[in-house]
């Protein structure tokens, strides 16, 4: 019990840790400047984590955000081409993520097939269904709306607008997850499917919702990134399912269903930064970030394990 | 076994239990259910291994590490689940692990020869070798399992509720090869709830209670009330709290028609009545926990209705929990219990539809009702928002309980409701579930304990082969003529 506690707290003990190491050992690091930079770094991966919390929590993954980034960027901006404005283009967006979320929940729970196979596959055809659409367009879109320029460089009470729409998206579900029946049900059946069905909770309805909040909130990160680049081209969102994994594992949820918050999972996505840019600022080239964000996932995994298993 | 002792988690399984098994005798492991007899045998067999104590075979101490081990060791445990591959045939099973080769190649014929070799040996010789095991009856099955495990030549065989599933014939059968075996020597522990048969069969018995060794005896001239007595430490009468037992009202509370389902129920019907208690029993797989499950909409069946308050209940867990009809299972586990999850939520889970305030959960009056209930239930724990897997098994099946009282429900189904619950606790539950039928609501209680039953129901039901063969009112029947009911062969 105190080892899960211990876990639980760690993540923010960590986190604070970090950030003061980091900042001593940087006179750079804690700058307004680089703090805002961080934040903004910490908005895509933090709003994928977000939703990929609400499947983690139901027991089950989705491979298909890092497409589905691509796939609501190449809506939005294909949208705007034809000279629609920012609101149709963004609920389009939306709801094409909600789409791909929707079509993956029901093959998931309908058909009962692996939640890993149907998200691996639509993750495939959905990148696909984004580069058709793109190449109408030469494969490259450039951004210009009033709105999404503005986003782009606005701020909110000196936060970055990209890293508000994370925070106010991570709140709402934190609090979603914590005072909702859904929230509640979500944990029993991450808990225990089976026990779950039996005190009456719709488990495929529940899980299918998951599913399409991840998908909607996926398209919310899609905007985020057209939002940061002005521009929607063919490489976006490649591999960012695996950096939402990881900071929901970071967070120190389980993978297996019922451990995780939203609040851990924006701390974890802030340890993923906050290490890849003190990297950058010492120099090391990006091509080791990615070995080194695999590294810290197993390190994440391995206090936690060694947490848990001290005295209980 | 000297001295074992294991503990999971919180829980003593087993404290301080000796076991002396001498060798070419038949002995007999008895206890309520949860007293630690299959941790022992699982210590015995290398699924465990025990925190404290030893195991001497032939006066020699010997470590079992590991399942292979215990083998290795001569020791050879027969488990109620089979544990069969279902699509190989009955040679490939009975040989599994030892087949005869050639070169990297199987010797189909000497594989054949060798397993009917086997079978006949212990005197099945008529089961086809080259069967599919899936496709062979219950009873065979058994038998093959048992031959298997003869086939390793073991030194002390382990037999945990072999009876269960098989007819008399058949068990009669099982005794035979067991008489064979103690004439060559071999030590057999025989667990079985059954006691006309432990007592015609075993030599001696160890008796335990909550993970304790109470007595090792001798079972010639001892009566089965006797055992009953010393099994759970009272007398029966003491122990179930049937004084004040309310007399059910007249009052339908829901109705079984024609329950079917292929193969495991044949056209049940069924009538619980306000207030009433009703006992379901009969042999493994005699179709009481599918009418239960069905009762509750945990399972679908093929034909029938079933009717509650005047409507016709619907399919799935959620239809039969509106219509106030709520399960607990044998499993609490499995199918019961969040154990990672805080008390409080394990009991709300189910009325959280009730406590809320628009779309958002109503959390004051969650911690009420929760508190009502605990109080109510006398629910003991650290607190309501201790992970319910800190709880004792009693408490931990008081917080079902509690969760399905906060329903309000007119009909509580539940399958084995005391299995693992330790005596004192038990007690316990029986008066609430005394209290619960005052109040009005039907209980339907799936049981394979027949003291159980005898104390607490008002009407017993006996399934046999997917029907009710029999029913029998409170005071019709004793110990002996329930379960001469139950184990009377299908006809």
């Amino acid at each position: 019990m105190i080892g899960r506690r211990l876990a639980g707290a760690s993540v923010l003990l960590v986190t604070l840790l970090m950030f003061l190491v980091f900042a001593l050992t940087t006179d750079r690091f804690a700058s307004t400047g680089n703090v805002l930079n961080l934040a903004k770094q910490m908005s895509i991966i933090g709003v994928l984590g977000t939703g990929m919390t609400f499947v983690v929590l139901g027991g089950g993954i989705d491979l298909s955000v890092g497409s589905v980034v691509l796939f609501a960027g190449a809506i939005a901006g294909a949208l705007l081409t034809e000279g629609f404005g920012a609101a149709p283009a963004m609920l389009a967006a939306l709801a094409g993520g909600a789409l791909v979320g929707a079509a993956n929940g029901l093959l998931i729970e309908r058909l009962r097939i692996s939640p890993v196979i149907v998200t691996l596959g639509t993750m495939v055809a959905v990148r696909g269904l984004g580069l058709v659409l793109l190449q109408r367009y030469s494969s490259w879109i450039d951004v210009s709306d009033p709105v999404f320029d503005a986003l782009g460089v606005g701020s909110i009470a000196g936060v970055p607008a990209s890293a508000a729409v994370m925070l106010v998206l991570g709140l709402a579900g934190a609090l979603l997850l914590r005072f909702t029946r859904f929230g509640r049900e979500l944990y029993a059946i991450g808990t225990n499917a089976a026990a779950a069905r039996l005190c009456g909770v719709d488990v495929a309805g529940v899980r299918v919702a998951t599913y399409v909040l991840s998908g909607a909130i996926a398209a919310v990160a899609g905007l985020l990134s057209v939002v940061r680049t002005g521009v929607v081209s063919p490489s976006i969102g490649v591999g960012l399912e695996f950096s939402a994994i990881s900071v929901v594992v970071l967070g120190g949820a389980r993978l297996s269903g019922g451990v995780g918050r939203i609040e851990r999972t924006l701390l974890g996505t802030a340890i993923l930064v906050m290490v890849l840019n003190y990297l950058t600022i010492h120099g090391v080239p990006g091509t080791w970030q990615t070995t080194v964000t695999g590294g810290l996932i197993l390190a994440a995994v391995l206090t936690d394990r060694l947490l848990r298993r001290s005295p209980a | 076994m000297r001295g074992v002792s294991k503990r999971f988690g919180a829980v003593a399984a087993l404290s301080d239990v000796d076991l002396i098994v001498r060798r070419g005798e038949v002995h007999s492991i008895v206890g309520q259910n949860g007293a630690g007899k299959s941790t022992l045998m699982h210590i015995l067999a290398g699924v465990h291994q025990a925190d404290a104590g030893r195991v001497l075979l032939g006066g020699r101490e010997v470590r079992i590490g590991g399942t292979a081990q215990a083998l290795a060791l001569g020791i050879v445990t027969v488990y109620q689940e089979l544990s069969l591959l279902p699509n190989l045939t009955v040679a490939e099973n009975v040989l599994l692990g030892r087949e005869p080769t050639r070169g990297p190649l199987l010797r189909r014929s000497t594989m054949q020869a060798r397993a009917r070799a086997i079978l006949e040996s212990v005197g099945v010789g008529e089961i086809p070798v080259d069967a599919e095991v899936g496709t062979l009856p219950l009873a065979q099955r058994q038998l093959v399992e048992i031959a298997r495990a003869l086939s390793s030549d073991p030194g002390l065989l382990v037999l945990d509720e072999p009876t269960a599933a098989l007819g008399r014939e058949d068990a009669e059968r099982l005794f035979g090869i067991v008489a064979l075996l103690k004439a060559r020597g071999v030590s057999t522990i025989f667990i079985s709830h059954r006691f006309a048969e432990v007592l015609q069969h075993c030599d001696r018995a160890t008796i335990l209670r909550n993970g304790r060794l109470v007595e090792t005896l001798d079972l010639a001239g001892v009566s089965e009330a006797d055992l009953t007595v010393r099994m759970i430490g009272e007398s029966a009468e003491a122990f179930y709290a049937t004084a004040e037992h309310a007399t059910p009202r007249r009052d339908v509370a829901l109705q079984a028609h024609g329950l079917r389902l292929a193969g495991r129920l044949r056209g049940v019907d069924l009538t619980l009545h306000r207030g009433e208690i009703v006992g379901l029993t009969g042999l493994l797989g005699a179709g009481q926990n599918e009418v239960a499950r069905i009762v509750a909409g945990d399972l679908a069946a093929d034909a029938g209705d079933v009717v509650c308050g005047g409507r016709r209940v619907g399919v799935g867990p959620r239809a039969a929990i509106e219509a106030g009809i709520c399960l607990l299972t044998e499993d609490r586990r499995a199918e019961g219990l969040f154990l990672d999850l805080p008390v409080a939520d394990n009991i709300a889970l189910p009325s959280l539809r009730r406590l809320r305030w628009g779309p958002v959960l109503d959390l004051a009056a969650q911690r009420r009702a929760v508190a009502g209930v605990m109080r109510r239930l006398d629910i003991r724990a650290a607190s309501a928002g201790a992970p319910v897997r800190s709880l004792s098994g009693g408490n931990q099946q008081k917080a079902i309980l509690g969760r399905w009282l906060l329903r309000d429900p007119a009909v509580l189904v539940m399958i084995e409701p005391t299995r693992g619950v330790d005596v004192g606790a038990k007690a316990e539950l029986y008066r609430t579930f005394e209290a619960l039928a005052r109040e009005g609501r039907a209980i339907l209680m799936v049981s394979s304990d027949v003291p159980e039953l005898l104390g607490v129901a008002d009407r017993i039901l006996v399934f046999a082969a997917g029907e009710v063969r029999e029913s029998v009112a409170r005071g019709e029947a004793d110990e002996d003529a329930l379960n001469l009911a139950i184990q009377k062969p299908a006809a």
